[in-house]
């Protein structure tokens, strides 16, 4: 497996990879930083909730408001990993390249294994390297407007921070292998992409609004969501946890089965 | 001598198509093989099967003694070239091989051996994407080469060659057959097979319709003799004549070609010479390749008709 996960790597050092992977992340985070802080507000009323604006300096100065708006906008870096391993897997079958691949290590399960490990260690630095670009961006930002930041660097700030880090984390993860599924199962980058991106975001936006409002706590891209900020009101932690357990381990099986099984 | 490659009634479907038919196959190790049929033919899904890359519907098969349902005891001493060649066109040739190495756990070495082989060392470091179709197919074949393979499988290594590139693809393939690697090379270009195989198999509808040494496929079609009289106004002549001995005649231009064996030569001066004609030349013209497949080809589809 580890000769899947090494030569997976000198592909994900390629400037394309590095820009949308990397780089798209890094775009959401820092102007969802930049932009929870300058519209945040001393205090909460009537016309700055009817213009759309939900934080306020009390929110920002508690230990956790560090990665407020990182943590906001952790859908946005999920979709960024949901779009790489998709692409990633799916090039693979419609570049033809996959053959070479299966030629050099042919125990299927390894190759996948060695190649999903790869890009989510990817997913991982990358999600750290945001986290600490948008921190630093925050701690820049806020003095100017005001915001006091001694809560963020208290120990109780620090443990949010990793809090935040590790579930950002894992939640990319997840997407990542929602889009690894999706990709195998697809075969066709574009496709893959379209359908990842169709399903996360209309798709079960739509069921939630419109179909079944109890699938907030059900449905793998709000569970993931939800565990982004460490569970919500609607998913507590341990369900959203559990829930993405069984989601993972089916998803898992089924990728694994197709990419054993079919023909390259 | 021990085969490198064994199929036993080997079949591949889609669907409703049998792309590979009920193949018997035996590869002599240390020889270069050549696979030949038409487009479409059943080469590649053969190949695909003797690499693990898609499951036979039936039958079984052994390549360097291994079974193919068990691809991971074998490929490590088996190259490959598939197809047209796959590459991560925004990676260099050097990277590309770099991804294999890795994969295959073979030495790192081997990227500049194998890179000088096929004459790439100098465009190595550039993108794959500013190659030329000849030099990612030369690339395909440093990838086939990195395991040092005991077995070499080249699927239509010639495409995309410009014809300097094709003799010296030749040269790469009969080196590597002078080093006893058995090399298993599938081609729709005759003349190419014809002028670098020992061993041939020939394939049509999915089904195996010869396999064997190559001068005995040549051999056992029919030999045409052309004899040229010195007086075109004899040619008639001299066609009844053959006629008369029972060896199929006709007249083209002033030869006469005479479907006989090489032996009957003599014979045919002979009895030219007491017709009291005068010949200006006598030449064996041999079937080729393409003429024998042809042949071959069109009989089995007859059989299939009939």
């Amino acid at each position: 497996m580890f000769g899947a996960f090494s030569s997976e790597w000198i592909k994900i050092r390629r400037r394309a990879m590095l820009l949308w992977g990397l780089g798209g992340g890094l775009f959401f985070a820092v102007l969802a930083t930049i932009f929870t802080i300058e519209r945040a507000v001393r205090t909460f009323n009537p016309f700055v909730e009817r213009h759309g604006i939900r934080v306020t300096f009390a929110v920002l100065e508690a230990p956790d408001g560090l990665v407020h708006g990182v943590v906001d906008v952790s859908t946005l870096i999920g979709i960024v990993a949901l779009c790489l391993f998709a692409g990633a897997f799916a090039t693979e079958y419609s570049q033809g390249t996959l053959r070479n691949l299966l030629v050099r290590e042919p125990r299927r399960v390894q190759l996948l294994c060695g190649k999903f490990l790869a890009l989510a260690s990817f997913i991982a630095l990358a999600v750290v390297l945001e986290i600490l670009v948008s921190c630093a961006v925050a701690f820049l930002l806020a003095p100017g407007r005001g915001i006091t930041t001694s809560a963020w660097t208290s120990s109780a700030g620090l443990n949010d921070l990793l809090e935040a880090t590790l579930h950002v984390i894992v939640a990319s993860v997840g997407y990542g292998l929602l889009g690894a599924a999706i990709g195998v199962l697809l075969r066709s980058p574009g496709v893959a992409i379209g359908a990842a991106v169709a399903y996360v975001v209309p798709v079960e936006a739509i069921v939630v609004g419109a179909i079944w409002s109890n699938g907030d706590r059900w449905l793998p891209g709000q569970l993931l969501s939800a565990l982004a900020h460490g569970g919500t009101t609607d998913s507590s932690y341990h369900h959203t946890l559990i829930t993405l357990a069984v989601y993972v381990l089916l998803i898992a099986a089924a990728t694994l089965m197709v990419f054993r099984r079919r023909d390259a | 001598m021990a085969a490198a490659v064994t199929t036993t009634a080997l079949s591949k479907r889609y669907g409703p198509r049998l792309a590979v038919d009920a193949v018997d196959l035996e590869l002599p190790a240390g020889v270069v093989s050549g696979f030949v049929g038409p487009n479409g033919a059943g080469k590649t899904t053969t190949i695909q099967l003797l690499l693990g890359l898609c499951r036979p519907t039936s039958g079984t098969a052994e390549v360097l003694g291994r079974p193919i349902s068990d691809p991971a005891s074998y490929l490590g001493r088996v190259g490959a070239l598939i197809e047209a060649p796959s590459f991560y066109p925004t990676l260099s040739g050097r990277r590309n091989l770099e991804v294999l190495t890795r994969l295959g756990r073979i030495d790192r070495g081997r990227i500049a051996e194998v890179l000088a082989m096929v004459e790439l060392s100098d465009r190595a470091n550039d993108f794959v994407r500013a190659y030329s179709l000849g030099m990612k197919q030369r690339l395909g074949v440093a990838a086939a080469l990195l395991p040092n393979p005991e077995l070499c499988i080249l699927d239509e290594p010639t495409n995309g060659l410009d014809p300097a590139g094709i003799r010296e693809m030749r040269a790469v393939i009969r080196g590597l057959a002078d080093r006893g690697i058995s090399v298993f090379v599938s081609s729709h270009l005759l003349a190419e097979i014809e002028a670098v195989c020992d061993h041939l198999v020939m394939i049509d509808n999915g089904r195996i319709v010869f396999q064997g040494a190559v001068e005995g496929l040549i051999d056992a079609q029919q030999t045409d003799i052309v004899a040229t009289p010195e007086h075109a106004s004899d040619a008639q002549t001299l066609a009844e004549l053959c006629i008369a001995a029972e060896r199929p005649a006709r007249v083209e231009g002033g030869d006469v070609h005479v479907q006989a064996p090489e032996d009957w030569a003599p014979e045919l001066n002979r009895r030219a010479m007491a017709a009291g004609i005068t010949l200006r030349g006598l030449t064996i013209r041999r079937a080729s390749l393409e003429q024998a497949f042809f042949a071959i080809t069109e009989g089995s589809k007859s059989e299939r008709e009939g």
